[in-house]
This record gives structure tokens, C-alpha cells and sequence, in this order.
């Protein structure tokens, strides 16, 4: 193996400041699902295909099995951990509950992930838009017409807290 | 005007389970951490057939972490059937933990341990082995050949696992009752189940005599009785525990690698983490390809005088559940027809190996037979709706060759809802036909059974009454993913009358739960809910005996959920909590614990149409997917949101099916072509057409509250009616899939604005 030395990241994890030694070859996914503990995004093919470890760094969506984690050190990292809570779920994570989004769920946290990358950027998506950035984004159970409607919800709640 | 009302059940809630999904704290087999846990990966042959002539070691062990290996010769050498059915003789034994003969691609050869899981890959990848390669037989025609060799000699010398003849009538006299015959063989391939979680389990054998099995599990009970045969084990020594589960529609209705990490286990004293890639994942299983030759006659009035079909499966190496399949597919047929012929086989070949998948068999079947009807409409110049509905089998009647009768059918109901919502359709985009383009609409019907057709299905639950009037409800079957614990959940609070918030429900756990045959043959609404609707019946009966004890001198009754005890002159009513602490702190009280079973004495069958609206460009030769309509009749919708999920997720693996999935091996290298998703496509977001889901009024007498199934329902009609719409749209009769062998896939929907 030709990774043998270690590297020291800082990333911004969830807001939070936190370093990990990383192997040179070691990928984003890794580090959050082995080191950080954070299993929320989901090894569904460790190719960059199914999106199911969908994280967002620095502001944009990212297959976090493509990303060396070193070349995420210094960046913010933001995983579906840290956008909601129990009690104050993210408008998405509500939504998408509501909407019956939601079948086996292995999907479904880095479906949220890129479509808060995407609401982040573009608050009032067209449909159109919505469907393209969420087709990197597999799933298998709901046929997507459910994810859309709760994307489309969402935008709703979110800008009816802009309004306010 | 339905007359039957509820509170808790044929409403839309979202699952129970969903926001810890939606946060991310639900835990998948592959998020469980055991400490000193290890991790082992498989060394799989590359080549479809093929003799190992050595295997050596020497490079892996040189790998950092490396913990060991097993080898062929290190695990039990008796043979298996990998399937989570019950045990039944059409499930040959003919499989083993790992082998020195790979008759299929990745068959299992060595398994390797270390101490992270890319270590473990690494010293897999180092295992040098040195093959024979042999001829691979991929299809069903090379397999069959008298000069084929035996793929599994001890079973069969012709390749043939097994053959099965079901038919009633005479063929001569359908053929003379009918004006017009229709023929043809029709082709479907391979198609991978792609859940989007990988396979994955977590074994703990540390200490070699108690086993816990964490894993990706459809049939929990099955795969602890398979696992304790195969390791010598007695089933109380073993426990399968499912976590959260990332889909199955089939997949994981059988035994994975769960022997094999489990042996790891022992070997190494350590808790194993087994996790699929999804390259392995792909050439894990798959739903059969079929041959399927079909001759439908009618006479001039559009009866049906005659059906007579062979039916030939692609099984791959290993019987796992073919056999089983064919038999499914023999009584799904929902036309009345007096002479009725389906000849089955069981083929071996060494293509992947057939297993269980959404439609079990119907899915084939349905397919020839529906695009087949709409050729028959055509010769008879009917409308495909009405000579369908004219021979369909009404309630009281039995399909061809099937011995339960029909107890509820809305089917014409489905016809009119999906035309009203073509009608709506067509009205906003009207039917194109120009130089350019041509739009229509193609149709077809399916059915299903509710649990196993083979009446196999066997379930059980227990309802434990807390003294707050909430209930603890175990169930033993697995929900992975469709939504059965809140369906069981909502048909428990139904029927005690509670607040479905006061029902907790801890399912599919060998130490914990009660018994179930498996989540498979859309069982858990119509079998498990049945079991669960006698629990609370047997509860709310030992409740009423129980007072009847602490009140000898009293007349107790039910009223309503309410428990009125009439005594001295005094009438007290005490609601469900009132009761509970009642009779758990009085003198004379007890703990209510309410039990039931069924076993499938039924299996009603749900029903669906579906409509899609397809254009086709001519000058290109392109089908683009505009519309898909599918109505169903599942009698009582326990839950109309999940009912609508597992509706729309259906056509979506419809798409994929008519579209362009199969497993493909190149001829040449014998290698798989899909070995990721890039190479092995399934619908994106963007490709879906726009689709359109309802449920008609319908009860059925035999369903808990009502319900019949959906799961496996909501697939099978869509492939053909997609090859129907593309049929009329571009004038070629089509005979096989995926349609992008034929036709340029242009993206679904309409633009916007």
C-alpha cells in the first residue's frame, strides 16, 4: 500500500473545527463515516454514480467518495447531521417526511443534501431545474415523483420564512 | 359510499420511521460498529465457468492488517438452496459456501479477513488463484442443446431442474372453438434489483457456539433456520436481527454471505463485517430472463378459447428459486379460458443466478400475455379495454387452474378512473400525429396474489398492553423499506382503537419477535396483518375475561372500546387506560397479553391497469415516455401514502425494465458489461414521465380491515404497456427488452411553459 503517510486536515465539519490524520488515498466518505462517526451519508457505490453520500463542501454538492479528504482539508463540510435536528428538523428534512419522500431512506440523505445545495443557491428553483439537479441522486423505491413534490414544498417553506 | 370506516387505516401518514431517515440517524447494517470488529471481503470468480487448479496465499498474507482466510476445504461442504422460502422439495440443494468449481461470475471461491475493510480488499485482491477456464452455457437455447454439458450433473443431465405442466381443457377443441390465433415468443432479460443499499452483514460467531447475524434480511426466520443448518447450529443459538433496511424487492430474500462471514467469525474470534460492492452487488442476483412462447385464440365474440404458453426461465448455476417462480407464474392468469396449457422449465445455465424479484415470475409472464391480448384485439377489431374486461374473471370464479376463488375485483373500476384521468390528459395535450411525430396510448392489466400463491405464508404477532393504554406490537416480519411497520402498526391501533402514537412495534428479530414466513409474495399487509388483527382481537377478549374475574358479581361488556361494568346497580365505564391499570394492580389481576397467527387459508388477489401515453419520431426512429397512469384495486388502502410510494416506485422499475436494464455478459469475454451503474442504468429523476397513481373503492372480505396487497402488483403492468403505447405509436410489433436495443430513448416529459 502506498499510502503509509499520514496527513493531518482541519475541516469545518458541521460548523465545528475538527482535525483528523487522514491517508493520502482516503476519501471524504471515509473519513466522516470511519473517523467522525457521522454514518448519515451512505456508501451506496464508492464511484460517484448513486449519490448517496451526497455532502455539501464549500457551498456545493459533492459525491463525498470522489473527494480525497485532503483536498477537503480547510473547507466546510456540511452532512445531513448538521442541517436539522428532532426538534428543529431542516424545512427539506420536513418536507420530505411530509411528502412520503421517504422509503428506505438510504437515498434520502444525500437526496436532501443536494437539493439544500441547490435551494442554497437557487431559492425558487423551476421544476425542471429541481428534477436536473437531483438526477445525480439514485433511488430505487419511490420513483422520484414524491421527492420532487417535497423539494417543491420546501421551496415553499423556505421562502415563506424570506417573506417574513 | 363506502360502508366501512376507520380511523387509523385508508389515510395517507407519513412513516414512522421517516424523520430519523430524513436526520440521518437511522442505522443501515453497514453504520453498526461491534468492538474489535474485522472485516472480510470475497475472493469471486472471474470467469462464468471455470476449474480453480490452485490458490496462493502468499501475497495476501504479506498485506498490513491481514487476519486470515478460509478457504474451500476450511467451510462445510454440504450443498444448500440459498432461498428464504420455507422449506419446500422444489428447493434443490445444489449451492455451497465456497467452491473450487465457479460455475458463475463471482461465484464465491476464498474469503479473506483484516483489520479495516480496504485491507481486506487489498488481500483479496492479492489472493493469486489459477483457473481452468471452461465453456460458459449463457442462454437457455445453449444449456438445452443435447450436446451441453451438465452444469450441476448431480441434479440433472439435460440442464432441466425441473418441468412443470399445469393445464385443464383440451387443446384441440380450443383450437377449433377459435376464429382467430395469435402467436408469438417473447424475450426478457436479466435485470438487477438494485437496492440502493448494498448487501451487507455483521456476524458475531465469537465464541463459537452463539451466533447474531446484523444483515440486509427479507426473511429473517428462513435465513436463521438455513444459517443453523449449515453451521450445525440449533435456531435458538442463532439470532438474525434486521436493521434498517435499503430496499430488497427480492434481493434479500435468500442467504448472501451471511454463512461465510459467520465462519470468519468463528475463525477469528471476532465480530466480521461482510459488505457487498456494488459491482458484486450487480452480479449478485437478478430476475430471471425468460423465453416465453404464447398462443392465445378467441373466438369471433372475443371470448377466449385458448392459452397455451411454454415457459422457460434462465436460472443461472444454482436452483435458488426458480423453480418456484415458474410455479407462480402458472396461476397469474386473470382471463377465463376453458383449455389452458403452461408448460414450465427450470433451466440451468451459467448466467447470474435467478432469484426472487418484484412479480415473481408474473412479471414475464404478464408481459407476453398483455402485448399478445393487443394484438388479439386488433385481428378481433376490438377495443383492448373491452375484450379484456369481457373475459376477465369475475368474484366467485377461480383463475385457470387455481383453486381459490376470486373474493373481490374492482377491476372495471381501474378502467374508468385511469380513462378519466386520460380524458383530462388528452384534453390539456391532445393526441400529435404529424409528418414528424405520433402519439398514443397503449394499455394492460396485471393482477397478483396476496402472500404466497402456494398458501405457504405464516405469520404471528403479539400485543402487549402497557398500563398507560399504549401497546408494545411484535411482529416477526422484516420491513425493508415498503412501509410495512407503520402499515401494522396503524392496523394495530385500528383495531384496539388507539391512537396509532400509542402503538411501538419492534419487527424482524429472530430473539425478540414472533414468527413469519418472510417479507416476500407482497405478504405483510394481507398475512402479517391478519395475524395482527387476532392478536387484538385475543387481547381485547382476555381484557374482558380478566374483568369478568375482578367483577364476579358484574356484567361485563365492550362497548365501543370502552369496557362498561354493570354492578350493584352501578354502571361504570372504563376506557382502555382505566382497564389496563385495573387489571394489572388489582388483587385478582394479570398482564394482557394478546396473541394471534393465520396462516394463509386466502390470497386475494389485488388488481391494476395501467395507461401510457408514448410518442415516436420517425425520421429518428425515438419513443419518448409522456404519461403513466396506474390504478389499482388492493381493497382497503391501510395506508394510501405508502399504497402511492410503492405505486410510483413500481412504474419507475417499470421504466427501467421496458427501458434498458439488463445484465448483460459480453459474449466474447464472458465478462459482465455492468459491473456499475453507469454500465447498468436505472431511471434518474430526469428520465421519469409524468405519472399518475390512485386506488379504486374496494374491500375485501378476507383482508385484515379490508386490505389485499400492492407491492409486487404495481410493476408487473408496466413494461407492457409501455411496449403496447410504442407499439401503436410506431407501427413494429415488439417481441423483446429493453427497448433501447430497438429504438432511440429520448428524455421523458414535456418542457415546461
Amino acid at each position: 500500500m502506498k499510502n503509509e503517510k499520514n496527513n493531518e486536515i482541519t475541516l469545518f465539519l458541521n460548523g465545528s473545527e475538527q482535525r483528523f490524520c487522514v491517508e493520502t488515498d482516503e476519501t471524504l466518505l471515509h473519513v466522516l463515516r470511519k473517523r467522525a462517526g457521522l454514518t448519515g451519508a451512505k456508501k451506496g457505490c464508492d464511484l460517484g454514480e448513486c449519490g448517496a453520500c451526497t455532502v455539501i463542501l464549500d457551498g456545493r454538492a459533492v459525491n463525498s467518495c470522489c473527494v480525497f479528504a485532503v483536498q477537503a482539508d480547510g473547507k466546510h463540510v456540511e452532512t445531513i447531521e448538521g442541517i436539522g435536528t428532532a426538534e428543529h428538523p431542516h424545512p427539506l428534512q420536513q418536507a420530505f417526511v411530509n411528502a412520503g419522500a421517504i422509503q428506505c431512506g438510504f437515498c434520502t440523505p444525500g437526496m436532501i443534501m443536494a437539493a439544500k445545495a441547490l435551494l442554497d443557491r437557487n431559492p425558487r428553483p423551476s421544476r425542471e431545474e429541481i428534477r436536473q439537479a437531483l438526477s445525480g441522486n439514485l433511488c430505487r423505491c419511490t420513483g422520484y415523483e414524491r421527492i420532487e413534490q417535497a423539494v417543491m414544498m420546501a421551496v415553499e417553506i423556505i421562502s415563506g420564512y424570506a417573506e417574513r | 359510499m363506502n360502508e366501512h370506516q376507520f380511523e387509523n387505516v385508508n389515510i395517507g401518514i407519513p412513516r414512522l420511521e421517516s424523520l430519523s431517515k430524513a436526520l440521518g440517524q437511522a442505522k443501515y447494517t453497514d453504520d453498526l460498529r461491534l468492538p474489535n470488529m474485522a472485516y472480510a471481503a470475497l475472493v469471486r470468480s472471474p470467469y462464468s465457468c471455470a476449474r480453480v487448479l490452485s490458490i496462493d496465499l502468499t501475497e495476501a498474507e504479506k498485506i498490513p492488517g491481514y487476519l486470515g482466510c478460509l478457504l474451500p476445504e476450511d467451510v462445510p461442504r454440504q450443498y444448500f438452496n440459498c432461498s428464504g422460502n420455507p422449506p419446500s422439495p422444489l428447493l434443490i440443494h445444489d449451492e455451497l459456501v465456497l467452491t473450487r468449481e465457479p460455475k458463475v461470475l463471482g461465484d464465491r471461491i476464498a474469503c479473506v479477513a483484516a483489520e479495516t475493510e480496504e485491507m481486506a480488499r487489498a488481500a483479496a485482491d492479492a489472493v493469486q488463484v489459477e483457473y481452468e477456464v471452461l465453456t460458459p452455457y449463457l442462454d437457455v437455447r445453449s444449456a438445452l442443446r443435447e450436446e451441453a454439458k451438465a452444469i450441476q450433473p448431480h441434479i440433472s443431465e439435460d440442464n432441466v431442474i425441473q418441468y412443470r405442466d399445469v393445464s385443464q381443457g383440451d387443446r384441440g377443441a380450443g383450437e377449433s372453438a377459435s376464429d382467430f390465433i395469435v402467436e408469438d415468443c417473447f424475450s426478457t432479460p436479466p435485470m438487477q434489483h438494485v437496492t440502493i443499499e448494498p448487501t451487507s452483514c455483521l456476524c458475531d460467531f465469537s465464541d463459537g457456539e452463539h451466533l447474531t447475524v446484523y444483515s440486509t434480511s427479507q426473511t429473517v426466520f428462513q435465513e436463521r433456520r438455513l444459517i443453523a443448518e449449515i453451521l450445525g447450529l440449533r435456531e435458538a443459538d442463532v439470532r438474525f436481527s434486521k436493521p434498517v433496511v435499503g430496499g430488497g424487492f427480492g434481493a434479500r430474500q435468500q442467504l448472501h454471505a451471511q454463512h461465510i462471514a459467520s465462519l470468519m467469525s468463528k475463525k477469528l474470534h471476532r465480530p466480521v463485517n461482510l459488505s457487498y460492492t456494488r459491482e458484486e452487488d450487480l452480479y449478485s442476483v437478478v430476475r430471471h430472463a425468460s423465453e416465453v412462447k404464447l398462443r392465445i385464440g378467441a373466438s369471433r365474440d372475443g371470448r377466449l378459447q385458448l392459452f397455451d404458453v411454454e415457459y422457460y426461465l434462465n436460472a443461472g448455476p444454482y436452483t435458488t428459486h426458480t423453480p418456484t417462480v415458474v410455479a407462480a407464474a402458472a396461476r397469474k392468469l386473470q382471463y377465463n379460458v376453458p383449455n389452458y396449457f403452461f408448460q414450465g422449465y427450470s433451466v440451468y445455465t451459467n448466467h447470474i443466478t435467478g432469484g426472487a424479484f418484484r412479480g415473481y415470475g408474473n412479471t414475464q409472464i404478464s408481459f407476453a400475455r398483455e402485448i399478445l391480448m393487443d394484438r388479439l384485439a386488433d385481428k378481433l377489431g376490438m377495443d383492448p379495454v373491452e375484450l379484456r374486461l369481457i373475459n376477465h374473471v369475475q368474484v366467485g370464479e377461480c383463475f385457470p387452474c387455481a383453486s381459490i376463488p376470486v373474493s373481490s375485483n374492482g377491476i372495471e373500476d381501474c378502467v374508468r378512473r385511469c380513462q378519466a384521468i386520460q380524458a383530462e390528459i388528452d384534453t390539456q395535450f391532445p393526441l400529435v400525429d404529424n409528418e414528424e411525430v405520433r402519439q398514443a396510448w397503449g394499455i394492460s392489466f396485471s393482477c397478483h396474489g396476496s402472500g404466497p400463491s402456494s398458501k405457504e405464508g405464516l405469520s404471528s404477532a403479539i400485543v402487549m398492553l402497557n398500563d398507560d393504554a399504549t401497546v408494545q406490537l411484535l411482529v416477526g416480519s422484516s420491513d425493508i423499506g415498503q412501509g410495512s411497520e407503520t402499515m401494522e402498526s396503524q392496523i394495530a391501533a385500528e383495531c384496539l382503537g388507539i391512537p396509532l402514537s400509542s402503538v411501538r412495534i419492534t419487527a424482524a428479530d429472530t430473539l425478540l419477535t414472533p414468527y413469519d414466513t418472510g417479507t416476500f409474495g407482497s405478504s405483510q399487509t394481507f398475512i402479517c396483518g391478519n395475524a395482527i388483527t387476532r392478536a387484538c382481537d385475543d387481547l381485547k377478549a382476555k381484557i374482558l375475561a380478566q374483568l369478568r374475574v375482578i367483577f364476579p358479581e358484574g356484567k361485563v361488556e365492550e362497548r365501543a372500546n370502552r369496557y362498561v361494568v354493570q354492578e350493584n346497580g352501578q354502571t361504570t365505564e372504563l376506557d382502555l387506560a382505566q382497564a389496563a391499570r385495573k387489571i394489572m394492580y388489582d388483587p385478582k389481576g394479570g398482564v394482557m397479553i394478546g396473541a394471534g397467527t393465520y396462516k394463509a387459508a386466502a390470497c386475494p388477489n389485488p388488481f391494476s391497469v395501467c395507461f401510457v401515453k408514448a410518442e415516436y419520431y420517425k425520421k429518428l426512429n425515438a419513443i419518448r415516455l409522456l404519461d403513466i397512469i396506474e390504478v389499482v384495486d388492493v381493497g382497503t388502502p391501510i395506508n394510501r401514502l405508502t399504497v402511492a410510494g410503492q405505486l410510483e416506485g413500481g412504474i419507475a422499475q417499470g421504466v427501467g425494465y421496458a427501458l434498458y436494464e439488463r445484465m448483460e455478459i459480453n459474449p466474447r469475454s464472458r465478462r459482465t458489461l455492468s459491473s456499475d451503474l453507469l454500465h447498468y442504468r436505472i431511471p434518474q429523476m430526469d428520465d421519469m414521465p409524468q405519472t399518475y397513481v390512485d386506488m379504486v373503492d374496494s374491500h375485501d372480505p378476507y383482508g385484515p380491515l379490508g386490505a389485499k396487497s400492492v407491492g409486487e402488483l404495481a410493476t408487473v403492468p408496466v413494461a407492457p404497456a409501455i411496449v403496447n403505447a410504442v407499439r401503436r405509436t410506431s407501427g413494429q410489433e415488439i417481441n423483446a427488452l429493453p427497448l433501447c436495443d430497438r429504438f432511440v430513448i429520448l428524455p421523458s416529459r414535456r418542457k415546461e411553459g
